[in-house]
């Protein structure tokens, strides 16, 4: 109760009062944390007034914020980002449940880490992008083949990181659900995974700016709705302003998105000893 | 060397350890061995004797492949809840709190929820880790973690407790107390426990009988009875004590000795 006293008292004390002092804190090292993006874009919008380049080649960041508040108005933005993001996503959610299925199935046996384990060697530095032209071909121009590409992009790091990490299992790790009497196939829910859940998961937080990214290139080369397909619009209709509005536009999602999985590590992990240790940023 | 009335019956066993890249090692060689039911013996030899082994092969984790293994007269098939295991790095499972760790082999005995909870309570309190029950083992020192695993193991109420250096990487002073305490749960239910370490005064203080095992390939040089008043504070200092460890101590030396020749060819 006295805490909501505290916040309603008229008087002025609260803004001395050791809350007061901690959300100040706070702030300020927030501001610190940010201050490199700060005098970027201070540069941007400094560099854009003076003269020095043509609005086309560089327009100010406060235009494009003013653009982007438009589009979203417009609806635009929102039917764009939905589109982005579904398919992003989906391509993510694919890849997750069928990258750890693999790497389980890789790490436990012989016969699929003989079969599987060159095709993903190979596989992995090859630009899969260009396959695009075939999955068009195959799959035509819509959700299906874009979310395909994005699949065979982002599949890849899960793979790997959950060999690694189910390969890493402590024997008597192992050994020890088994003396509980724990089956072959309950060992994978009950140790497997849990166990190599921070390694998968760090599979998982490398692949999901990749299934944007791929997921941007897509609708670049093939249309449709999008983030990426409004700005090829953009730039073929020489709107800069457009092309500058979509590029801020996925740094923020991508931000988010990264962030919302390290939370969702934090979350995930807390049994883990780096839950213990002071976090970064 | 069918023995009448022993539990555990070990008859001329012999494992290969294969690594996965080199030589295959012979690491047990020819060992026989009968334990009662409810006797407390160590296995006691220098490191890389093969007692590890000869423990694994008993839990049922490696396979037997020359001679035999039997319990009750059933051989080894392998793992089982009918042997539980202690590790000497705990291999508790960190995702889970110490309550949800010592619950872990009751759910998989299919116990009901309630009964998982309560049985678990019990084991928690008796190895003193009441308050501690939602910590992870990450959270915990090195003696509350074996404390967690050794509850976790009795919990499942084995008939046969294995330990493989269970107190090695404990610090002095809490394996001087995790070894008394150990021996007064042992006491209070008694199961047959086998116990490996390669600490004399260990295996005398806790054993009834210490089969002491030659450097590898790991056999049986000698099987020691032991009987001391475990209660007596001055133990370690009388006279009877300091003798019989002195005498095994010349047994091992002798192999802890040739381990290190080998090694280092």
């Amino acid at each position: 109760m006295a805490r909501i006293d505290d916040t309603l008292a008229p008087t002025g004390a609260w803004l001395q009062g050791p809350r007061f002092a901690s959300v100040l804190r706070a702030c300020g090292r927030q501001l610190i944390a940010w201050s490199p993006v700060i005098v970027l874009l201070i540069a941007w919008e400094a560099v854009a007034r003076s003269g020095l380049v043509t609005p086309f080649m560089l327009p100010t960041f406060t235009g494009v914020l003013e653009r982007i508040a438009t589009d979203t108005a417009s609806g635009d933005l929102p039917v764009a980002l939905g589109m982005t993001m579904w398919r992003a996503l989906a391509g993510f959610f694919i890849s997750a449940v069928a990258g750890i299925a693999l790497g389980v199935a890789m790490a436990r046996s012989r016969a699929f880490n003989w079969f599987f384990d060159p095709i993903i060697s190979i596989g992995f530095p090859v630009p899969k992008i260009a396959f695009l032209p075939i999955i068009v071909l195959w799959l035509g121009f819509f959700d299906l083949s874009k979310i395909t590409i994005i699949v065979f992009n982002s599949i890849f790091p899960v793979v790997t990181a959950t060999v690694v990490g189910v390969r890493g299992v402590e024997k008597e790790l192992i050994w020890s659900a088994r003396n509980f009497g724990t089956s072959e196939r309950a060992l994978t829910w009950d140790v497997l995974l849990p166990a190599a859940l921070p390694q998968i998961f760090t599979g998982l937080q490398v692949t999901l700016p990749i299934a944007l990214i791929v997921g941007i290139l897509t609708e670049m080369a093939m249309g449709g709705y999008g983030i990426g397909a409004s700005m090829q619009t953009a730039s073929r209709f020489a709107d800069s302003l457009g092309v500058f509005a979509g590029i801020v536009e996925i740094a923020v999602v991508g931000y988010v998105l990264v962030k919302l999985m390290s939370l969702l590590r934090a979350r995930l992990l807390v049994w883990h000893p780096e839950a213990l240790e002071p976090t970064t940023a | 060397m069918a023995v009448n009335g022993a539990q555990i019956v070990i008859d001329r066993l012999s494992h290969m350890y294969r690594p996965p890249h080199g030589k295959p090692v012979l690491a047990v060689d020819d060992v026989s061995l009968a334990v009662g039911e409810r006797e407390f013996l160590a296995l006691l030899g220098p490191s890389g004797c093969g007692k590890s082994t000869l423990l694994y092969l008993l839990g049922g984790f490696l396979p037997t492949e020359t001679g035999s293994i039997t319990v009750d007269g059933k051989p080894i098939t392998g793992p089982g809840p009918d042997r539980g295991i202690v590790f000497q790095h705990f291999a508790l499972f960190p995702w889970k709190t110490v309550r949800a760790n010592v619950m872990y082999g009751l759910k998989r005995a299919g116990l009901p929820r309630d009964e998982q909870e309560k049985r678990a309570q019990a084991f928690i309190d008796l190895v003193g880790l009441h308050g501690f029950e939602e910590s992870y083992p990450s959270q915990l020192s090195g003696g509350m973690k074996q404390r967690t695993a050794i509850a976790r193991t009795l919990a499942i109420d084995p008939e046969i407790l294995l330990m493989d250096e269970p107190f090695g990487a404990l610090d002095a002073q809490t394996r001087s107390l995790m070894q008394t305490e150990l021996l007064s749960i042992w006491e209070r239910s008694p199961k047959t426990v086998i116990f490996v370490t390669h600490d004399v005064q260990e295996a005398v203080y806790l054993a009834r009988r210490i089969a002491v095992m030659s450097a590898r390939p790991g056999r049986i040089k000698a099987i020691i009875e032991t009987n001391f008043d475990r209660r007596d504070p001055h133990l370690f200092k009388s006279k009877p004590f300091v003798d019989k460890v002195d005498e095994i101590w010349d047994l091992v030396r002798a192999e802890a000795i040739k381990a290190q020749g080998t090694r280092s060819t």
